[in-house]
């Protein structure tokens, strides 16, 4: 379980990242978080994972109030969740296996468990052929699984995913995406940020759009792939808290509205990528 | 932990010096000359030390009879020296053992003996060891006074001297010492700390996955006490190279430089015990804590 309440963010160097942001997911959700570049997307993930501090509020990831929580109880805290970001982070000296083993190393499980646990998260993400290889010997797509598998050995409460189709094909995208959907049916709580609006188009799902550091769009809507019904659409876009500061209405697929009913290009509302 | 999991991050220790060869090599050279400047100059002031104290009898009296002393009165002065204060041992000195020790003193001269064929001119003679050295000169004066004492002599200006020069080069050799010390950590902190620095990420990495700060330092601790025994060993086999061919060169060189007291030059067999553990247990524990202490940088994410 995941919450925010009324965070907020401020770096030294002054930038406010993060303004009143409150939030809830709950166990067993699937998330998609997007938002236009420089946002405050990252800042929140690195906020769950108490990489930073958050300047206000309250966060609160699988019961740890993270503000509250001391030094040497962040190891324990960070047992209960994988992460996978977009740059893998995969130790490069060791193999796949050894990547993936050293998760329950760190929790001294029983070299039984390892030896057989390992082997089965690295056939989930389809990888059986590669288990004695190093990361520089596999493709992005491929590192990324690796990454995948490490994240849910530990059987986590909640994965948190910064932008992990972000360095591979498109194609590839959407076999992350089941794989992470496939481990969200077995109830892990699963958070992901990306940029690929096409994604979240195609699987649906809840959505939080979050621009210049606010939440502006929290819905759960259907992939859009499958015809989205006209007056759900519509009541969709009458619940939708989607005012964003500048008065522009973010559309369930992403489109921004402005207030004068015109449609604006979301890329370019929100800045550069 | 359990022995399983230290046994599993002392073998990451030991993998990790292979999967990091260059700088593992890099750590074991500034290890090993560090090690070798401070031990050498060690052993350079241990062997000074000694010179030195060879150099100089400094407690001791010379104490020379009348040749025609005869043999009961010199077993009375013996017996009197020994009962005297401030003396703690009488050494005999006989006539015969005077003669041969002049024999081998001047070697170079060895021609003279040949025209010499008796021992009878020669002296009998005391080496006095005095506890004291501060009364030293009354206690010769003491000597002096006993009939039949032909000569009785110590050198407290020598000795004074002597204690003086000690002194100076033993504060020249704490200070080398110190410095080199000083400088070595420097080094050995900076090669540690790029090691270090090269796996950052992979510090990072395992902070992420929730490790404890111990399980990440234990195979850095490991691997930078492995390194800094071979450090260790290295540069006991170097020293022990070095030390001996000096030895044989200097004891080669026969009286003219024995009588700058290089006779009082210690083999390395007395030593080597101490100078091999110093070495290892000095190199490991630099090793260990080195590569620890450079890991707190980047450990804290
Ligand atoms: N360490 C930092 N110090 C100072 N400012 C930062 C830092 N990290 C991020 N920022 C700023 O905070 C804001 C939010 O950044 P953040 O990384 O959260 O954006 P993002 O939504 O993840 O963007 P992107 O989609 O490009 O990854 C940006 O203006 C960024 O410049
Ligand atoms: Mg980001």
């Amino acid at each position: 379980m995941v919450e925010l309440q009324n965070v907020s963010v401020t770096y030294s160097s002054g930038v406010d990242a993060l303004n009143n942001v409150s939030l809830k997911i709950n166990d067993g959700d699937f998330a998609f978080v997007v938002g236009s570049s420089g946002a405050g997307k990252s800042t929140m993930i690195k906020l769950l994972l108490k990489e930073i501090d958050a300047t206000s509020g309250v966060v609160t990831v699988n019961g740890y109030n993270l503000g509250k929580l001391k030094k040497r109880k962040i190891p324990e805290f960070r047992r209960t969740l994988g992460f996978v970001f977009q740059d893998f982070r995969l130790i490069p000296s060791m193999t796949v296996y050894e990547n993936i083993a050293f998760v329950l190393r760190v929790i001294d499980a029983p070299l039984k468990y390892i030896r057989k646990r390992v082997p089965y998260v690295i056939s989930l993400v389809g990888l059986h052929s590669k288990t004695n290889s190093y990361p520089d010997e596999l493709s992005g797509g491929e590192k990324q699984r690796v990454a995948i598998a490490r994240a849910l050995v530990n059987d986590p409460q909640l994965i948190i995913a910064d932008e992990p189709t972000g360095n591979i094909d498109p194609e590839l995208s959407y076999e992350i995406v089941e794989l992470l959907k496939g481990i969200n049916d077995q109830g892990t709580t699963i958070l992901m940020v990306t940029h690929e609006h096409d994604l979240v188009r195609h699987f649906g799902g809840r959505i939080i759009n979050i621009t210049g550091g606010e939440i502006v769009f929290d819905e759960v809507i259907s992939g859009v792939d499958e015809v989205l019904p006209e007056e759900e659409l519509a009541q969709a876009m009458a619940e939708a808290s989607s005012v964003s500061n500048t008065g522009n209405i973010i559309l369930p697929d992403q489109r921004i509205m402005t207030p004068n009913g015109e449609y604006a290009d979301a890329d370019r509302n929100g800045g550069a990528e | 932990m359990k022995i399983s999991g230290f046994k599993y991050l002392a073998n990451q220790g030991i993998e990790n010096i292979w999967k990091n060869k260059m700088m593992a090599f890099a750590t074991f050279c500034v290890l090993l000359i560090s090690l070798l400047l401070v031990g050498g100059s060690a052993l350079f002031y241990y062997n000074m030390n000694s010179m030195i104290l060879g150099l100089g009898n400094q407690n001791e009296i010379a104490v020379y009879l009348n040749p025609s002393t005869e043999t009961l009165r010199v077993q009375q002065i013996q017996a009197q020296l020994e009962n005297m204060d401030n003396i703690s041992s009488v050494e005999y000195i006989s006539k015969e053992e005077a003669y041969n020790r002049m024999q081998n003193q001047i070697q170079q001269g060895k021609a003279i003996f040949d025209y010499i064929d008796s021992y009878e001119f020669m002296p009998d003679g005391f080496k006095v060891t005095v506890v004291s050295n501060d009364l030293i000169e009354d206690t010769t004066a003491q000597i002096g006074s006993i009939e039949e004492v032909q000569s009785a002599s110590s050198s407290p200006q020598v000795a004074e001297f002597l204690r003086e020069l000690r002194r100076v080069v033993s504060i020249i050799a704490i200070a080398v010492i110190i410095a080199l010390s000083a400088v070595s950590m420097i080094m050995i902190s900076n090669t540690t700390k790029a090691s270090v620095f090269a796996r950052r990420e992979e510090i990072q990495i395992m902070k992420y996955v929730g490790a404890t700060n111990a399980f990440i330092r234990t195979p850095f601790f490991v691997e930078g006490m492995v390194t800094g025994f071979f450090a260790g060993a290295g540069a006991f086999f170097i020293t022990w190279a070095v030390y001996r061919a000096i030895f044989r060169i200097l004891m080669d060189q026969g009286t003219l430089v024995r009588a700058f007291g290089v006779g009082s030059i210690i083999p390395f067999d007395k030593i080597q015990l101490w100078v091999a553990l110093a070495y290892l247990i000095v190199g490991s524990l630099v090793g260990a804590l080195g590569s620890v202490i450079s890991t707190r940088r980047h450990i804290d994410v």
